[in-house]
């Protein structure tokens, strides 16, 4: 079994509780620096109609057994007849946003990586060069030897545990842990959440993409084609007088009645 | 009215407004009396929520013909959000109030040129001309409009409303369709429409309006109109010379069927009369 190190209380005192403040306040000024310098997403007037267009399209899909069948056909025609149908006949002018062609785009890249990357950088670097030299804190499972290099930065000691880490990753697994934190304090959706940001950038481009119109029209077209009009009201008399109406709480003047 | 609004503190008056500022009531004469209150006496304790509050005072205070408290709100607003668009068409507003109808279209032309997608100034532009009665036009911008945005089922209401007002039938029931489809469980909507279809008039048209009464009794068992307008419906429909036997025998029970329901819901309220 490894030996069980004593470290000094003094390092739990000036060296764990610091780290653990340090990168929470510094997520917390990430938060609000990154609200100052949010930029408003302006948006054409053509891409508001288009997502209300596919809307009432998919609205239509769903909910279309609820109006006759005429009104149905009529509505399907127009979003999907050959000559002039609006879905397959409308095209937009597809622009991909490609950081270099739009200095928007490249702007709010910059603004991220410089809110995000560039005080993680600095900050663990910082850490790193303040409290090197010893060790800081035992992670709970046992770790591989390739491991000691990463995790043990400083401290040259080969026979040491790689289990026993240095601030450099304690900070590190500070700042993926105070996630949740800052979830409650500051709110969902913060500016200081730097793993979900990362995924986003991971993940591709930001979500309201310009080409994806043409897609969602012609996956809507589809969509459409393949619905059939069930209508909802076939036996509806037949089914409301199957029993008696149920007038409990009528009259009563508890009861807001109509519409003001 | 405002003999049952017997509210003394201060944090009542205040939630009372909330209320009915996200229920989206128009009591505005007791909007007026407690935000009037509520801005002179107790301002200072509350804080940022001082802001809505002067905004929901001032629309009530339009409505009552209050421009003196209209114009004190809209002062603060100003003061405190110079160059916002909401503040503008807040001030539009009072321009439409004062029937300064050249000057509020003015205000909100300019509102657009900044942010064309916004909706709201589009909308008060409408109402202007439905103020002045230039009901054509006013259809005609609506129907731009609703071309843009599809989706503003609020539009959509006040189109089936003015073409109600020009007996244009058919085009109305097309927007209450709209309205029937997004908010499928709603049962004023379907009565609307099964209204519209029967003065609509035609055999078809009657059948359809008393499938979508039925529907609106069977969202809500309360609705009266919904009932008597289901027993007409099928009555009228028994009463056509055109309609062959079984037809007429199923509609005949139908509305045998809705007396039943008629008579049982005249016996609950007078027995609730009788407690």
């Amino acid at each position: 079994m490894a030996p069980e190190l004593l470290l000094d209380s003094n390092i739990r005192l000036w060296v764990v509780l610091p780290i653990v403040f340090i990168t929470f306040l510094v997520g917390v000024i990430r938060h609000y620096v990154s609200i100052l310098l949010q930029s408003d997403k302006k948006l054409t007037l053509e891409q508001v109609s288009d997502s209300q267009v596919l809307i009432r399209s998919r609205i239509l899909r769903e909910n279309g057994k609820y109006i006759p069948k005429q009104s149905f056909l009529m509505r399907k025609f127009y979003f999907n007849n050959q000559e002039d149908g609006f879905l397959k006949n409308t095209k937009r002018k597809v622009v991909p946003p490609s950081p270099m062609t739009d200095p928007s785009m490249l702007t709010d890249m910059m603004k991220g990586n410089v809110t995000n990357v560039l005080p993680m950088i600095l900050i663990g670097g910082w850490i790193n060069w303040t409290f090197s030299g010893f060790v800081t804190t035992k992670v709970p499972f046992p770790l591989t030897l390739r491991f000691k290099p990463m995790l043990q930065q400083g401290i040259e000691l080969l026979s040491l545990d790689a289990s026993w880490v240095s601030s450099a990753s304690w900070y590190f697994l500070n700042v993926f842990g105070l996630r949740s934190m800052y979830s409650l304090i500051l709110g969902q959706d913060n500016g200081a959440d730097q793993s979900r940001i990362m995924q986003e950038q991971m993940s591709g481009a930001a979500m309201a993409m310009p080409a994806d119109t043409n897609k969602a029209f012609k996956a809507e077209w589809e969509a459409l084609e393949l619905t059939d009009h069930q209508w909802a009201l076939e036996g509806v008399e037949e089914e409301l007088m199957s029993r008696e109406l149920d007038l409990d709480g009528m009259f009563s003047k508890e009861l807001p009645t109509g519409i003001f | 009215m405002s003999k049952n609004v017997l509210i003394i503190v201060f944090t009542e008056m205040r939630d009372k407004l909330r209320k009915w500022r996200e229920d989206n009531h128009r009591n505005s004469e007791q909007i007026v009396d407690v935000g009037e209150e509520l801005i002179n006496e107790h301002a200072s304790k509350l804080g940022d929520d001082i802001w809505i509050i002067y905004e929901q005072v001032m629309i009530a205070a339009l409505d009552c013909s209050r421009d003196d408290l209209a114009w004190t709100c809209l002062q603060e607003l100003k003061r405190q959000f110079p160059g916002s668009q909401r503040v503008k068409r807040l001030a539009g507003m009072r321009l439409e109030a004062l029937e300064k109808y050249e000057d509020a279209s003015k205000q909100y032309d300019s509102i657009l040129q900044d942010d064309p997608t916004n909706t709201a100034a589009r909308k008060r532009k409408i109402s202007i001309l439905k103020a002045q009665g230039k009901s054509a036009e006013a259809i005609r911008e609506l129907n731009e409009y609703l071309e843009q945005f599809v989706g503003d089922q609020e539009a959509w209401h006040e189109l089936s409303e003015l073409y109600i007002n020009e007996h244009d039938y058919g085009k109305a029931a097309f927007c209450l369709e709209e309205l029937m489809m997004t908010n499928p469980h709603n049962h004023l909507y379907c009565e609307q429409y099964a209204e519209v279809k029967y003065t609509q008039g035609g055999l078809e048209n009657l059948e359809l309006s008393r499938k979508y009464f039925a529907q609106a009794l069977k969202l809500n068992n309360r609705n009266m109109r919904a009932l008597f307008g289901l027993y007409m419906s099928a009555s009228h429909i028994a009463a056509s010379p055109k309609v062959n036997a079984t037809v007429k025998k199923a509609n005949v029970k139908y509305a045998t069927w809705a007396t039943n329901q008629i008579n049982r819901a005249y016996q609950v309220s007078y027995a609730r009369c009788l407690l």
